[in-house]
């Protein structure tokens, strides 16, 4: 009878703890994936998120973090099948075309309507600064979130440079090939001169500089794009810079490609292996930080530039946040407040702060010069400067095509065959590079053009 | 003249015909051989036949025979056609053989163990085959329908595109080799492939020890070297020849992977493991510690290895260094890098394999080894003829679970060390099947490549079972 008796109060206990969370006020959950696993970014996100649920309790956003865009754009895409994506994901900027193209996301604008502040928080749009908001309008409208923007820049290890004579970084592709010549002729040289992600990006950026697009339809902006252009004279001396620079023993390629490749950057810059890097911006902060732990002096500088094409301008790179269509509306209210929340002028001023990516609302760059923060910290202007003597064109707008991601993969591939390969020809890997690229991009427009 | 071939309402009639002839042909000739009725076996073989032709092409409605397809794609067609008939017509054959000759169909019912009813053992096997049905057979089919379509993980349509996403991976007809050219290089592969089986088994099927007429040991060892020298510039030509620049690397480099973590591996695990099993002081540590690599997943390897690989602070670079004077770039060099995967490979398998052996050596029989003393045979000859053809069934299972290991597994390492590169030199077919799928998108090229890599382990299978089972000795 006792035993009876137990098994009945157990159960009893069961369908108690079972019904009390269903009384309760559950706040609504705010799902949210980004692409950083570090504690400075993720990190500083879900201390936001933290801030953002204890002032709004009737929501609970979490954040999660995946190692990098190309897996978060992955693991998206496969929830996306399943019908089991958050409220909020990060999408990187040459997904924009793909994120357009899926229905998954309903567009800022539409999902605020007429709203000037939701749950208290004000939208106030005409605040985020110009290039920024450029890229994320699509057809007149605003369609995803900015949240972190950055450019391509280079970082010189000055110890280094000053030891070689030199007081300025490069800020040429013939300057960095004299810097170099000075560098590795030092008693006491890096194992090489300097370095670069083989991340499809910086083939762009130095595509961007020469005003080169990178596909048809002025970059697929005025016009869907069918077709890459990337083989052309511009692409070519680009890769025909890289393999001078890697034949001549002053250029380290670790071999690694897209995601992968920044890591082996930051050990090779770390190490101090190498003199200069070219890197994103979004490292500002854990650069600099590192040489002053380390004895050395860390300098930003301009992307440097074919000195045959001259100087047109950078892109933008980074992220947005998109929002996830039919959401019920209290969630997509919560994804919205959070969004904004995000983005305030605070928010956007430190974030700016603890990675270097650029300070996105004007509020932002006003409150932080008029702290003095720029002229403390010049390595940290140097983004938003490149980005504000760029001349828009299509070229520098950045290209908006389908499959993007895939085509990056192709390009790198291309920049690893020509250095790895002995008497290449780079105009004819880069034609084949762009045929392959090609037949993804017509498949891509096949299955998913109107 | 061939014009009617290519109309679509007279093809498949004919080869629906052409197929139920076949299978009629086959199934009369057992019928007769066995004494049965002919014109049953005629029946069931026309029916098998027509069936088996139809296995592949409803699916496909005929697609490889449109006027637009290239030569490659109708010769595929043709090849699947052969299947399907093989696939429906063998089994029945099997069936009706057994049946002729009363012979049962599945083992030996009146054995004390077996079941006296039919439901029961149903019943039991039932969760195990629901569970394979939805989560293996299911998705295999469907990964046969995804490899017909153009499919992409970021587009909501798809569309069929018949078996372009296979004879694209096939060297493009036009440069350089025609379809003949092809045909003919596989007619001369297959013959070599049967003359050179028959050869090696001349060799290998001699009993070795006492043997009168045995040929010298120098002799036969060059032999095998030039029928090695032969095979592999067949299969290197064949692959470079067949297949797509990038598919064909990737099956040169998987195999080269596989071969070698399969023969490094065991020789060093048969090494290690001869050792281990000496009576020496603590022993039973040195094994235990020798296994502990098998609990680490090829993913924690890779990363291990990637942190002794290094190229900014890796310590075997460190280590060479120091003493060699060698500093090998194991990540970025197209030469060194699969041998970073290879030994990584081989360090994380080795437990498993060390496992294996020692459990084999404890049950060598010890007369065996003492008789061989008594003979005379001094310690590497007892190895050599004693104690590797004792191992052998445990041999044989190795090489089959690190073939399969290599083939499959290793892409945790490859993932984690090099992600395919640099030049593609460590993009096995298991990775590139992942960077197709996952990190491109592209899922129906890589159905389409996952459905060639299970055809051809099914054939590894099928080869080392035939060639290895004649000469595996599973008793005293």
């Amino acid at each position: 009878m006792n035993r009876k008796l137990v098994v009945l109060l157990c159960l009893v206990l069961l369908g108690v703890l079972a019904v009390v969370p269903a009384f309760a006020q559950d706040p609504v959950e705010v799902p949210v994936w980004i692409a950083f696993t570090d504690a400075n970014r993720l990190g500083w996100a879900q201390d936001r998120a933290a801030e953002f649920n204890a002032e709004f309790p009737q929501y609970n956003v979490s954040i999660q973090g995946y190692a990098n865009y190309e897996e978060l754009f992955a693991a998206t895409a496969l929830a996306a099948e399943q019908g089991s994506l958050p409220a909020i994901v990060q999408y990187f900027e040459v997904a924009t075309q793909v994120a357009r193209d899926s229905g998954y996301f309903k567009s800022i604008a539409s999902a605020l309507g007429d709203r000037t502040e939701v749950n208290g928080i004000p939208v106030n749009m005409e605040d985020f600064i110009g290039p920024v908001s450029a890229y994320y309008t699509l057809d007149g409208e605003f369609t995803s979130m900015p949240w972190n923007t950055s450019s391509a820049i280079w970082f010189s290890n000055m110890n280094i440079l000053n030891a070689a004579g030199i007081d300025t970084p490069p800020a040429t592709w013939a300057e960095i090939d004299t810097a170099c010549a000075a560098i590795m002729a030092l008693p006491e040289a890096p194992e090489y001169c300097w370095t670069f992600p083989n991340h499809g990006w910086f083939f762009e950026q130095w595509l961007a500089q020469q005003d080169a697009v990178f596909a048809n339809n002025d970059n697929g902006r005025t016009e869907r794009a069918t077709e890459v252009a990337f083989n052309s004279d511009a692409g070519v001396a680009i890769l025909n810079f890289l393999k001078e620079q890697h034949d001549k023993g002053y250029l380290y390629y670790s071999g690694a490609q897209g995601g992968d490749s920044w890591g082996t950057v930051d050990q090779a810059f770390g190490a101090q292996q190498v003199a200069m890097t070219a890197y994103s911006s979004s490292d500002t902060a854990v650069y600099t930080q590192t040489g002053v732990e380390n004895g050395y002096d860390v300098l930003a500088s301009f992307l440097p530039y074919n000195d045959a094409t001259g100087w047109t301008g950078n892109l933008i790179g980074g992220a947005s946040l998109w929002l996830t269509e039919g959401l019920p509306v209290e969630e997509e209210d919560g994804a919205l407040s959070f969004l904004l929340f995000l983005a305030n002028t605070d928010n956007a001023a430190t974030w700016h702060q603890v990675t270097g990516y650029i300070a996105i609302r004007q509020s932002a760059v006003d409150a932080l010069a008029g702290e003095g923060w720029f002229d403390e910290n010049p390595n940290f202007r140097v983004a938003s400067d490149q980005l504000a003597g760029s001349t828009v064109t299509p070229a520098t707008s950045g290209a908006l095509l389908g499959a993007f991601p895939q085509i990056r993969n192709v390009v790198t591939q291309a920049v690893d065959t020509v250095l790895l390969t002995a008497d290449v020809d780079s105009a004819a890997v880069l034609n084949d590079a762009a045929a392959e690229a090609n037949t993804i991009l017509e498949e891509y427009n096949l299955l998913n053009a109107e | 003249m061939f014009a009617f071939l290519t109309d679509l309402t007279v093809l498949p009639l004919l080869i629906s015909a052409v197929a139920a002839i076949s299978g009629a042909a086959l199934m009369f000739m057992t019928y007769r051989r066995l004494d049965g009725n002919p014109l049953v076996g005629i029946a069931l073989g026309g029916i098998a036949g027509a069936a088996g032709s139809l296995l592949f092409m409803l699916p496909l409605n005929y697609c490889t025979f449109e006027a637009d397809r290239t030569p490659a794609d109708g010769l595929l067609g043709l090849v699947l056609i052969v299947i399907g008939v093989a696939i429906v017509v063998l089994p029945i054959r099997w069936i009706a053989a057994r049946l002729l000759q009363h012979a049962p169909l599945a083992g030996d019912i009146t054995s004390p163990g077996a079941f006296k009813s039919r439901l029961l053992p149903a019943v039991l096997l039932a969760p195990t085959l629901i569970i394979l049905a939805a989560f293996l057979y299911y998705p295999s089919l469907e990964t046969f329908r995804l490899s017909t379509l153009l499919a992409r993980l970021d587009a909501r349509r798809t569309a069929f595109i018949c078996v372009d996403n296979f004879t694209r991976l096939l060297r493009d007809p036009s440069d350089g080799q025609s379809i003949l050219t092809l045909i003919g290089i596989t007619v001369v592969l297959i013959i070599a492939g049967i003359v050179l089986l028959r050869i090696v088994a001349r060799f290998t099927d001699q009993p070795l020890p006492s043997a009168p007429r045995r040929a010298p040991t120098v002799w036969r060892y060059g032999v095998a070297l030039i029928i090695g020298v032969v095979i592999y510039s067949l299969v290197f030509d064949t692959v470079s020849g067949f297949f797509s620049d990038d598919y064909g690397q990737s099956l040169l480099v998987t195999f080269g992977i596989s071969i070698a973590i399969v023969v490094i591996g065991l020789s060093l695990s048969l090494l290690i493991a001869t050792m281990a099993y000496q009576p020496i002081t603590g022993a039973k540590i040195y094994r235990t510690l020798l296994i502990w690599p098998y609990a680490i997943s090829p993913v924690v390897a890779g990363a291990i290895f990637l942190l002794l690989f290094n190229p900014s602070g890796g310590i075997i670079n460190y280590f060479l260094q120091g003493t060699f004077g060698l500093s090998i770039p194991w990540l970025n060099n197209p030469s060194a890098a699969p041998w970073a995967i290879i030994i990584a490979s081989v360090w994380k398998s080795l437990g498993f394999n060390i496992l294996f052996y020692l459990a084999g050596l404890q049950n060598v029989p010890k007369d065996l080894i003492e008789a061989g003393a008594i003979d005379g045979a001094n310690a590497f000859q007892r190895f050599r003829h004693v104690v590797i053809p004792m191992l052998s069934p445990i041999t044989f299972f190795l090489i089959i679970t690190n073939m399969t290991y290599a083939f499959f597994e290793s892409f945790g390492t490859v993932d984690t060390l090099t992600n395919g590169g640099p030049l593609n030199s460590t993009s096995t077919l298991m990775y590139q099947i992942y960077e197709i799928g996952i990190q491109n998108s592209d899922l129906g090229k890589a159905a389409a490549q996952s459905i060639i890599l299970f055809v051809m382990v099914i054939g590894l299978t099928v080869i080392q079972f035939r060639t290895a089972d004649s000469r595996v000795t599973y008793g005293a």
